[in-house]
């Protein structure tokens, strides 16, 4: 039961972090240095100062310090996000989140496991191979990818996809599947109500993986850069255990043991590394989803912050929150169940 | 009083009785300095001249203090300094020649080609040669900078020092034979030089070429009418635009016999001036970021390591809920609110950035050392330390601090290359630093367009270069962790809070 209790645990300290974060993006929203309703008046009509009164009644900000927090607080909890402003004026939060958060989920995804399946392999190459030229060519390219900017590698592999038919010979938008433009939403609208189409319709998924799959590349570029750093030092710990000797003296075939022995517990200190990464993910979204055109969580928060709609600021901020706190939390499911260990070493 | 207090007079004194026996080495050594100096002492004086008239403009900006501070006297000290010759300048080896409409004088030059030779820059040469005259001779005196300060070590070591062998000599020894260490130590040093040399080493000034391009004039040497004219460098820039149709590339001059080492921007701007300056300001922030949080991250894990229990818990629970905003997009909200206060008037918004970057950065750092931390607040001294009765700051000072520093070093430099991807990641959303001010990631989006064009430069080489500059920070702190603490384990004690600037 220890392992139970030891996510309880975990779970009860993911509450105050909702609650402070939460806390602190309100603070930074209405009562920091600038003033909402202002900002959001003054991106659309610098004539109206009524207007102004209006948003501050509409908002609570007339309210006292203390009123106003625990009303924000009440709002979020119960996921009443309210209305934008200025980004798509008058449309309520939630229903931009249901329009918006799936395209962003589906590029994080597509990013993971595009990373996780050049990363992880190219590391374990290098790992088997270590001190090989291979190795060296792997792992300098790990280290670039980690280095590389992704804005500029999406404009970059934005440009050399436009070009694909004077560089390669062969337009990117007829490859495979075809669609029509390079840059622009994936169509996940032929699930709406029905998820099994994603197994029913495999065109119309195969036509949206093509539509995120350059931006999921990039977006997933530096966690492969970890995954091939990472993957390459767990096989190399692995290889000189005691059981892989011992393998080899019972006459294990070589291929047998970089399967079977090798390769199984040199992927336990990668499953935590996968779900780490959402925190990059997200941040980087921003930029990648701009580059790209995809009309998702980052661009929203982007187009909002520029716009002055500051309380959509903090709605989206809050959902982030939950989304990352989540995902920690499921990284401490996972530990659990391919480490029993954890729960026991860290109790202190 | 401490051992280290008794024996502290007595070293200093063996020193001094070292230097009084055999003082050859230490003054061929000052001497040397002395004479490096000397060939760059106006610079040293500018800059100073000019790092204290930004500092008072920047503290009259604050609208909370009412008082203001005279700038005359600062700025007829910075006008004096500058007027002081020196080797690496462009007044010294001319490649360009400007000429200031306002104070009415030729900044550099004149500075033409009259039909058959060119008149005015460094023996007649042509402007390429001569640019690359400076830059050679820009870091010639880095690495003499440096060959002096390595020989200074050297010489202590062999002729001054009382102990035979340090745990430092060590550390050095190990960093020395670490070659992909040695290779970022290298590409950061390059860095550096290249930050505080920019002004030496750019074709044109900032101000000429980019801010104010129509204040001032240059002179070329027109084909057509057979004769040397003068124009705006605003005119000159229109027409020497790389915007995929026309193009002025790598290694390359314009029209008005103007050479672009990096070609130009989509304005005609020079990209080399442009990414020099940006380079100042990338580091610039990079640099009070990493500093500031890097203090911070210490004294806070000091504090939780020393206290532990409740502290501990507390500084857990505030860096968790900071690090459960996703920092990019938090950097840019707290961008977006303190955007219209005084702060994003210092520095065209360098110090908001950077502070902004601290807000978000220290968490990572602060988790990242932790665990050295409380590792050495556990050894035997620090017990022995408490039970002496000294006070909790004074341990913390003197037995704890000396034991992370290393660490501190190892992921400040890490977290550093993240901060100048974050930068420009920043700027080329449209956010942070203001326009005109130079910033990587500005190239980057203004060349966007022109990446599949002859015009690939402007995109291309900012982000190649950030490319390799994040590669020498990272590569710098493996080397030095390997060196302080061979037996870390490298890959698994890199802490996901450290480094990438929250994905941009």
């Amino acid at each position: 039961m220890k392992r139970f209790e030891y996510l309880v645990k975990r779970f009860l300290l993911a509450i105050p972090v909702v609650w402070l974060g939460t806390s602190f993006t309100w603070y930074a929203i209405f009562m920091g240095p600038i003033d909402p309703a202002a900002a959001l008046v003054g991106q659309t009509d610098p004539s109206a100062t009524g207007k102004i009164e209006n948003i501050r009644t509409n908002l609570g900000l007339d309210q006292p310090p203390l009123q106003q927090y625990l009303d924000y607080m009440s709002d979020v909890l119960v996921f009443d996000l309210g209305q934008t402003w200025v980004v798509y004026s008058g449309t309520e939060v939630n229903s931009l989140i249901l329009q918006f958060l799936p395209r962003t989920l589906w590029l994080g995804f597509w990013s993971v496991v595009i990373a996780v399946f050049i990363g992880v392999p190219l590391g374990f190459y290098a790992g088997t191979r270590s001190n090989t030229l291979a190795d060296y060519l792997t792992s300098f390219s790990g280290i670039s990818w980690r280095a590389m900017p992704n804005f500029w590698l999406a404009a970059v592999l934005l440009s050399v996809l436009i070009s694909s038919e004077a560089l390669f010979g062969l337009q990117w938008e007829s490859l495979g599947i075809q669609t029509d433009t390079i840059t622009g939403n994936p169509g996940l609208g032929y699930m709406d109500g029905n998820p099994l189409a994603l197994v029913t319709e495999p065109m119309n998924t195969l036509e949206a993986i093509k539509r995120v799959a350059p931006a999921a590349l990039v977006l997933g570029s530096a966690s492969m850069g970890n995954e091939i750093r990472i993957g390459r030092t767990a096989v190399m710990e692995v290889k000189n255990e005691q059981y892989i000797e011992f393998a080899k003296a019972k006459g294990v075939s070589g291929r047998q043991l970089v399967w079977k022995h090798v390769l199984r517990n040199a992927l336990v200190p990668l499953v935590p590394i996968i779900t780490t990464e959402a925190f990059l993910l997200i941040g980087g979204s921003v930029l990648v989803e701009t580059v790209f055109g995809i009309n998702g969580m980052g661009v929203l928060f982007l187009d909002a912050a520029i716009n002055g709609d500051i309380p959509v600021l903090g709605s989206l901020m809050y959902v982030f929150i939950l989304v990352l706190v989540g995902v920690n939390f499921l990284q401490d499911v996972l530990y659990t169940v391919i480490d029993p260990r954890i729960a026991l070493e860290d109790s202190g | 009083m401490t051992t280290a207090q008794r024996q502290h007079p007595d070293t200093s004194q063996a020193v001094r009785d070292g230097l009084r026996r055999n003082p050859r080495p230490a003054v061929v050594w000052a001497a040397f300095g002395a004479g490096l100096l000397a060939l760059q002492i106006g610079a040293l004086l500018e800059f100073g001249g000019s790092a204290a008239l930004d500092t008072v403009r920047a503290f009259n900006a604050i609208d909370a203090v009412p008082l203001t501070v005279g700038t005359e006297a600062l700025a007829g000290f910075e006008q004096a300094a500058a007027e002081i010759p020196r080797l690496l300048s462009r007044q010294t080896i001319p490649n360009n020649g400007l000429y200031s409409v306002e104070s009415e004088e030729w900044v550099v030059g004149p500075v033409y080609y009259n039909g058959q030779e060119w008149v005015g820059t460094f023996l007649g040469l042509e402007p390429a040669t001569a640019w690359a005259l400076r830059a050679v001779l820009v870091y010639a005196y880095a690495f003499a900078g440096l060959a002096w300060l390595w020989t200074g070590y050297r010489w202590f070591r062999r002729y001054y020092r009382v102990a035979d062998w340090t745990p430092r000599d060590d550390v050095v020894d190990r960093l020395r034979s670490h070659y992909w260490g040695l290779f970022g130590l290298f590409v950061v040093f390059i860095f550096l030089t290249t930050v505080l040399f920019g002004p030496a080493l750019a074709p044109t000034t900032n101000q000429a070429s980019n801010v104010d391009p129509y204040s001032y004039e240059t002179q070329y040497w027109d084909a057509e009418t057979e004769s040397v004219e003068t124009t705006a460098v605003g005119t000159a820039n229109s027409q020497s635009a790389s915007s995929g149709s026309t193009n002025v590339g790598l290694f390359s001059y314009d029209d008005y016999g103007r050479y672009h080492p990096f070609g130009t921007l989509p304005g005609g701007q020079d990209l080399f001036t442009f990414i020099m300056y940006g380079a100042r300001l990338s580091l610039s922030i990079g640099l009070v970021a990493v500093g500031l949080s890097t203090f911070i991250a210490a004294a806070f894990a000091m504090a939780s390591a020393y206290y532990k229990g409740r502290v501990d818990l507390g500084l857990i629970l505030l860096s968790d809920s900071i690090m459960a905003l996703p920092s990019l997009l938090l950097i840019i909200m707290l961008s977006v609110i303190f955007g219209g206060t005084w702060l994003a008037n210092i520095y065209s918004g360098g110090l908001l950035l950077s502070l902004v970057f601290v807000a978000t950065g220290w968490p990572g750092l602060w988790r990242a050392i932790r665990g050295p931390t409380l590792q050495t607040t556990e050894r035997e001294w620090v017990d022995a330390a408490r039970a002496f009765g000294l006070k909790p700051r004074t341990i913390m000072r003197k037995h704890v601090f000396p034991y992370i520093v290393g660490y501190l070093l190892v992921y400040g430099s890490m977290s550093l290359g993240g901060v100048i991807i974050g930068i420009a990641g920043l700027s080329y959303l449209g956010l942070g630093v203001n326009p005109p001010t130079p910033e990587w990631g500005r190239a980057i989006g203004l060349g966007q367009p022109y990446i599949g064009t002859p015009s690939w430069h402007i995109s291309i080489v900012p982000g190649v270069l950030i490319t390799i500059v994040v590669i020498g920070f990272n590569a710098l702190g493996d080397g030095v962790r390997d060196a302080i603490d061979p037996k870390s384990d490298t890959e698994t004690t890199d802490a996901k809070g450290v480094g990438r600037g929250g994905g941009a």
